[in-house]
């Protein structure tokens, strides 16, 4: 069963809120040409590690547990038209219960510490999505797009500093370090070439759940919701409560990147909460194009690769770059690279039934 | 409790300098509508040109004038260069804006490098007022003057001259504004310009009492927009009792319980959020 | 027979002004009623109360006997209320087929539905396609809106209205921006509409109103001026005063 990822179609404009595409008229596709890429690049990555040194592993796994986050991001960003700026609260909430939970509770059961990772994300999720809402959209307080703006980036700062001030569970501004190697408890050791099959099996899961859900009736809701929120109310759809449950979800896919994050690294600062971790999530959705499905994917392996490239040649230099990511990506491919590579993948697919 | 007069000296004074820093916002936002997420960057700006002044030529004035003035230049070339081309696209002028606030703050480290710069008081306004037994530093209520002076002058042109009265009107109904022959566009430049001035004095008058290092102007960012909800925008007097709730909020706390004194700062934010979304004193759009 | 819908002594206002006074009236089942008056005479503000975007400042609404008054705008799609809007209000980055499937999907019981993808659901596929074969938008069903004739988006946004299977329909300036022939397509589709759906519309084409209307309420300064069927109103030289020979305006204010 081929899997067809569906993207709303594409070219260039923007009408002034989230960014949109101008539609052409939708090419019929074949299920071959759209499901081979998906298999081929599952099966490069599945046999890559047999042919290249272990720290290029180590950089897929980062590549797809970003990947991860940047698409949770894109749910409620590129299809509800929530442009949230704090979603590393979600992040750094999930690695954060991963180190927690391991090194405080003494939990080592990898599994169980997943599963109240993502409740405890998904609640304080649904706590911070009461104001949010309040200020964001038809029927809302304020009318204002900036305080929508400023209350997501606030609650990202706001997790930053109690994780600071509650020192004895988040251990303060040095965080939480040492935390320990997965412990799945089927009887062979984790190490870290393993680990990269375990982050591919989970990503692969979370983003099959994430294609079906924006495919579904409710997915197809959120982007009513984004295009006209009015007349989805008119037609009887009670959109504060999409927007409320799409925040939600957002926010456990983003805890499951976080806790994969925290096993990744063994590290957890209040930086991974605040808005420097934010900055990546929407470099990943507005590099990606917001239009396209596996648009942060593709944001993800030219991140973490220039990010990687930075630190061997130009490791002071990072936020520089970092920083000229974001102007270059507004001001040269706004549409993001997603769409660059459906354009150029389409010409293909003509070029061959040709 | 005589302790806590200067408590609130010190409140009063950060107070002003935030109200420096988010009454430039509040214009540029307010105003043109223009999301500049570097404002935190060009106040540290602002601070590292006018300390640079004041070591090569010794003159606190001359350094004020030329944070104003530089900063007024990058101002320009920001509005020529990027957010001129982003007309009406909030989340692009916030990403962009982003990413040149990091940009910003690599470029001065690369400059100035790492550390703190030192930043001392100007020598006339040096040493402390004595009054029954507590001392009130001279600097401070140096910036509280400063700060007094602007927040006049600012909510005199806004309502009482002409140019004030266009800015209303075009936050109002900008399109009207333009039709009646008015050149917005003119004023509104000019008003952008002035937010961002404004800013970088805010950097070097901010200076002794905050220091001046690279990776402040998140921080700032952050104060900055706290300050601009909890106000409300539209008006001046709402930025200055955000800067005040806020910059007292936060010395007080500071003060008795150390650690924890941004947090209440963002729980007033999102209270105020929850409760009255347009801020104290702010425009309700319709 | 009781009121489908039914107001009483709704009153708007907005700081000093009051857009809307002391309204009264009902509309019967079948019935088709329409809302007249000159620019400023309240119709919006009336009509946004009637649809839940507005709250009164007095009197109630009844909607088969219930109060709905604070009743939100969804919640009144539920109850058999369905709306169109003055400016075509579609989704204009997706198909017409897409827009009809969700404008389906609103009142169906399978709207939260996380897990089955749209796109393959036979049902919704075969009810999307009778709504738009019965406005003549099946052919286009691959276009993208934007890209289409403003005739036939306004074709759509009737479309789309229809879709909830509503008891009350209620019309905002329907023709508005229509040519002469379009217009009297949309006068004639909505006559088509049958008896189960009753219709209120706001109108300034008077072509329309009396090509459609069996009552017309005429609204002036936020209050019920007169009101009565086509000919008592056409004959009414208040209206006519009131009008000063506007009959002819067809575009919206």
């Amino acid at each position: 069963m081929a899997k067809v990822p569906e993207e709303l179609p594409g070219d260039e404009a923007y009408t002034g809120d989230v960014p949109r595409a101008v539609p052409t008229k939708p090419m019929t596709r074949s299920s071959l040409a759209v499901g081979l890429p998906v298999v081929v690049v599952a099966v490069i990555i599945l046999v890559l590690p047999l042919f290249i040194p272990s720290f290029v592993s180590s950089l897929v796994t980062k590549m797809m547990i970003y990947g991860l986050f940047g698409m949770s991001l894109n749910i409620i960003w590129g299809y509800a038209g929530i442009p949230s700026f704090g979603h590393a609260a979600f992040f750094g909430a999930g690695g954060y219960a991963a180190a927690i939970l391991t090194l405080k509770v003494g939990i080592s059961s990898f599994w169980l510490n997943l599963l109240l990772a993502i409740i405890a994300t998904a609640i304080i999720a649904a706590i911070l999505g009461v104001p949010a809402f309040r200020v964001f959209g038809v029927g809302a307080g304020a009318v204002n797009p900036i305080y929508f703006l400023l209350a997501t980036i606030a609650f990202g700062e706001l997790l930053s500093r109690v994780a600071i001030a509650v020192r004895p569970v988040t251990g303060g501004s040095t965080g939480l370090s040492g935390i320990p190697a997965p412990h799945l408890g089927l009887g062979f050791k984790m190490t870290s070439g393993r680990y990269y099959y375990l982050v591919f099996f989970i990503t692969i899961v979370c983003l099959f759940i994430i294609y079906r859900v924006v495919n579904s009736r409710y997915g197809y809701a959120l982007r009513g919701i984004h295009d006209n929120e009015r007349r989805m109310q008119a037609l009887g759809y009670n959109t504060w409560l999409y927007k409320y449950t799409s925040w939600i979800i957002a926010a456990a896919f983003a805890g499951v990147a976080g806790f994969m994050f925290a096993h990744f690294g063994g590290t957890m600062v209040p930086n991974n909460l605040a808005m420097i971790t934010s900055d990546i999530a929407f470099l990943l959705v507005i590099m990606g194009s917001t239009t396209v499905f596996f648009g942060p994917l593709v944001a993800s392996v030219v991140i973490v690769g220039v990010d990687y490239l930075s630190s061997v040649y130009l490791p002071e230099r990072w936020p520089l770059i970092f920083g000229a990511m974001f102007v270059v990506t507004i001001m040269v491919i706004p549409q993001g690279l997603g769409v660059f590579i459906l354009k150029l993948w389409r010409k293909v697919v003509r070029g061959a039934a040709a | 409790m005589s302790t806590a007069l200067v408590t609130g000296l010190n409140g009063l004074s950060y107070a002003f300098i935030l109200f420096l820093l988010a009454a430039g916002f509040s214009l540029t936002f307010g105003v043109m509508g223009v999301l500049n997420l570097t404002h935190g960057a060009l106040f540290v700006f602002g601070a590292y040109v006018g300390l640079q002044v004041i070591d090569s030529f010794s003159a606190f004035w001359l350094a004020i004038i030329a944070a104003a003035v530089s900063l007024a230049v990058i101002g320009f070339l920001l509005y020529y260069l990027f957010l001129r081309h982003l007309y009406n696209k909030v989340p692009e002028q916030a990403v962009l804006t982003i990413g040149l606030g990091y940009m910003a703050a690599n470029v001065i480290l690369w400059i100035w490098g790492p550390r703190a710069q030192i930043a001392q008081t100007p020598h006339i306004l040096t040493g402390a007022l004595k009054v029954g037994g507590l001392g009130f530093p001279i600097y401070r209520i140096f910036i509280c003057g400063v700060g007094l002076l602007v927040l006049g002058l600012l909510w005199w042109i806004q309502d009482r001259t002409r140019w004030g009265a266009i800015i209303r009107a075009g936050m109002d109904n900008k399109e009207m504004t333009v039709s009646l022959g008015i050149n917005y566009g003119f004023v509104s430049t000019a008003v952008f310009l002035l937010g961002i001035a404004l800013a970088g004095v805010a950097g070097i008058l901010g200076a002794p009492i905050l220091g001046a290092y690279p990776t402040m102007g998140d921080n700032l960012l952050l104060l900055t927009l706290i300050v601009v909800v909890v106000g409300g925008t539209g008006y001046i007097q709402g930025t200055m009792l955000g800067a005040f709730v806020i910059g007292m909020l936060d010395t007080f706390g500071k003060a008795y319980v150390p650690k924890t004194a941004l947090f209440f700062a963002y729980v007033v934010f999102l209270i105020i959020l929850l409760v009255r979304p347009s801020g104290l004193i702010g425009r309700k759009v319709f | 027979m009781a009121p489908l819908l039914e107001t009483r002594d709704i009153s708007v206002h907005f700081g000093g002004l009051t857009a809307v006074k002391n309204v009264s009236f009902g509309i019967e089942p079948g019935e088709r009623l329409a809302l007249i008056g000159p620019n400023g005479a309240g119709k919006t503000t009336l009509f946004n109360v009637l649809t839940g975007q507005l709250k009164p400042s007095a009197g109630a609404v009844y909607f088969k006997g219930r109060d709905i008054t604070r009743a939100k705008v969804f919640e009144r799609t539920h109850m058999g209320i369905a709306r169109s809007f003055q400016i075509t209000s579609l989704f204009p980055y997706h198909t017409v087929k897409v827009n009809a499937l969700i404008a389906l999907e609103g009142t169906r019981k399978g709207r939260y539905n996380v897990v089955r993808y749209l796109m393959k659901d036979k049902i919704a596929q075969a009810d999307a396609q009778k709504l738009l074969e019965s406005t003549e938008l099946w052919e286009l069903r691959d276009e993208v809106v934007s890209s289409l004739a403003y005739g036939q988006q306004r074709r759509l946004e009737m479309a789309l209205s229809l879709a909830s299977d509503p008891e009350l329909l209620l019309l905002d300036e329907p023709s508005c921006g229509l040519t002469t022939a379009e217009s009297a397509d949309i006068t004639t589709r909505i006559r088509d509409l049958g008896s189960k759906i009753t219709v209120l519309m706001i109108a300034h084409d008077m072509d329309l109103v009396f090509g459609v209307a069996e009552r017309v309420i005429l609204l002036h300064y936020g209050e019920i001026a007169c009101e009565g069927t086509c000919d008592e109103i056409r004959s009414n030289q208040m209206v006519k005063d009131i009008y000063m020979g506007s009959r002819k305006v067809r575009h919206g204010r």
